[in-house]
């Protein structure tokens, strides 16, 4: 999920870079729209942390291996905090774990940070159901979780299908990016699970940590 | 008739010039040591970049790539630079969208061995380091005001 330095055209890193600091400046403006803009500092810095070492956890999805990448839960529970969380997650990455490069971290915090903001939006539909529904807390917990690596996934499937080099076995890359996309399926279903099990513990014990709440 | 002899030979030569070179039965090999360069990719869990794709870029021309492979079921992957091009050659191996690049100084016939990425205990000490500041800066941000 993390794209590496040295694949993508060095055009594409720096439009990446341009639409990273555009949703940063966005969600920063969001952010400080809020009442009190440093109410979710806490909580976006633990799940920085929790993003940053998620994506240790490797689950083994013959032939390939995938990750955790929480951008989801971070989209479910931070809301506009999830993209400078993320962005700044990214960057430690990079530079300490070599997961993902400096080069690639503007199209990187776009895929997986937009993602993030666009679970958000599939969270907040739940309020539609009444203001302590928890089935639908559930659900849609489930739904944001797993459109997090959906659209991250088909982003990346999409950004790295379009720009294979002609120099390399195209027909063999695309074949390897395909299976990769694939073993998504599973760690979506996972990550939905888990998002629903986090927001449903939290809306018990402590429901003014949700977004939006 | 001597010009005839000398005409008669020059003829030979001619026919059998070409037969000569063509027909030869000595093989002559020549054998020399180079050097060359092996290199193994692996994912950060450890599995092998297994048929992964390898671009190798010599130092004069790091835009075209020189060379291209593919690694095999181990991810290793054996090539033999160009003596006559010093300098760092860059290769790079991927597959699947991941992937990595790394540079490998080639001075005389000296090839230092190279590794990309840390070691654990370097991974484990980076990540506690950012963590407890993360930690830090939600406690920070979290304190009761005074």
């Amino acid at each position: 999920m993390h794209i590496p330095d040295g694949i993508l055209p060095t055009a594409v890193c720096l439009g990446g870079y341009a639409t990273a600091g555009a949703a940063t400046w966005y969600s920063l403006r969001k952010i400080n729209q809020s009442e009190n803009p440093r109410e979710g500092i806490p909580r976006a810095s633990l799940l920085t942390a929790a993003f940053l070492v998620a994506s240790w956890v490797h689950i083994p999805v013959p032939p390939a291996s995938v990750h955790l990448l929480l951008n989801g839960l971070l989209g479910a529970v931070l809301g506009f905090y999830a993209f400078p969380a993320i962005l700044i997650g990214l960057f430690f990455q990079a530079v300490m774990f070599q997961h993902g490069g400096l080069t690639t971290l503007g199209i990187n915090a776009t895929i997986i940070g937009v993602s993030a903001i666009l679970a958000h939006l599939v969270f907040q539909i739940r309020k539609l159901f009444g203001p302590d529904n928890r089935t639908a807390t559930g659900i849609f917990g489930f739904l944001a979780g797993a459109s997090g690596i959906a659209l991250a996934a088909v982003a990346v499937f999409a950004l790295l299908v379009t720009t294979i080099p002609a120099n390399i076995d195209v027909e063999a890359e695309r074949t390897a990016i395909g299976i990769l996309t694939i073993a998504h399926i599973p760690l979506m279903l996972l990550e939905g699970v888990f998002t629903a099990l986090v927001v449903l513990f939290l809306i018990r014990v402590k429901p003014e940590l949700l977004e939006g709440k | 008739m001597k010009k005839y002899f000398a005409f008669l030979v020059v003829i030979c030569l001619l026919v059998a010039w070409p037969v000569a070179a063509a027909y030869a039965h000595g093989v002559d090999i020549t054998y020399g040591s180079t050097s060359a360069i092996q290199l193994t990719a692996k994912y950060d869990t450890g599995e092998p970049v297994s048929e992964g794709d390898v671009v190798i870029y010599a130092p004069n021309e790091p835009a075209t790539p020189w060379s291209t492979g593919k690694s095999d079921e181990n991810g290793s992957f054996t090539f033999t630079p160009d003596p006559a091009l010093q300098g760092t050659w860059d290769v790079q191996v991927r597959k699947a969208g991941h992937g990595g690049m790394v540079h490998i100084p080639v001075e005389g016939s000296a090839v230092q061995s190279v590794s990309t990425g840390f070691t654990t205990a370097q991974v484990v000490i980076m990540s506690a380091s950012v963590i407890w500041g993360l930690v830090g800066t939600a406690l920070y941000f979290s304190r009761r005001k005074s």
